[in-house]
């Protein structure tokens, strides 16, 4: 009898994970015919980014085709 | 009344001799030309420009002379010269061959006192930009030369602005 008790306790000791365990199939349907497909990446829009006369984007606010210097205003944006 | 009319005629008379005889400028009388200049910085970051000592009466002649060099290395410098004459007509010749030395010139009209004339072009050795405005305002004749690198004139707009400027002042002084 104690040995009937052991196996039945072991057995259930083993069982308990494999039927608690979530089934990875469970959300699938067996006739699921769906296509799925990926979005073609729209493409990007061209970025111009103006640069200074000096090939940088610019310092101090100036915008492209000025430039920060100490001209004869002093320092400020002055044309290329 | 008649005593009354005559009074009031012979102070409206009086008044109005005085206004067309022109009252003295106290500033223009007393020849205190030092306030005259404008000072360059007026248009810039406040620190472009040191003035050397004023030069009144340059040449002896009545007025004055103001050079404001640039803190780039002095490559920049900006000379004022104000002569106060007897009257307009002698401003006018004063100013006629103010910018005979700058080669290459160009030549146009200024938005500046009377006859207000901008040369723009070179040192006569080429080393150096050259902008020369001339103008007169009565009997003021006014040269603002520009002096600056070969590649880097003096701007149209701030030459024209900074004459503006010294042309008012220039009123002022002689109302003062």
């Amino acid at each position: 009898m104690r040995k009937i008790a052991t196996a039945l306790a072991v057995a259930t000791l083993m069982a308990g994970p494999v039927l608690t365990a979530p089934s990875a199939t469970a959300a699938q349907t067996a006739n699921d015919t769906t296509t799925y497909t990926q979005p073609a990446p729209t493409p990007a829009e061209p970025k111009v980014q103006g640069l200074d006369c000096r090939g940088t984007t610019g310092n101090m606010g100036c915008g492209p085709g000025w430039f920060w210097r100490d001209g004869w205003r002093g320092w400020a944006c002055y044309p290329c | 009344m008649n005593i009354y009319m005559k009074t009031a005629c012979a102070f409206a008379a009086l008044a109005a001799g005085a206004t067309i005889g022109g009252i003295g400028s106290a500033a223009a009388e007393s020849g205190d030309y030092s306030t005259l200049p404008v000072d360059p910085n007026l248009l810039t970051d406040s620190q472009a420009y040191s003035a050397a000592p004023f030069d009144i009466n340059p040449d002896g002649r009545p007025g004055v002379t103001a050079v404001y060099t640039h803190r780039e290395g002095g490559t920049r410098t900006i000379t004022t010269t104000i002569l106060i004459l007897p009257d307009d007509q002698a401003a006018t010749a004063a100013v006629a061959g103010a910018a005979a030395e700058v080669a290459n010139p160009q030549t146009k009209p200024a938005a500046v006192g009377t006859g207000g004339t901008m040369v723009s072009g070179t040192s006569p050795d080429g080393t150096e930009s050259v902008t020369v405005l001339t103008f007169t305002q009565g009997n003021a004749a006014t040269t603002i030369e520009f002096d600056g690198p070969i590649n880097d004139p003096a701007p149209a707009d701030l030459v024209v602005e900074f004459g503006q400027k010294q042309d008012t002042a220039i009123r002022d002084w002689q109302l003062t």
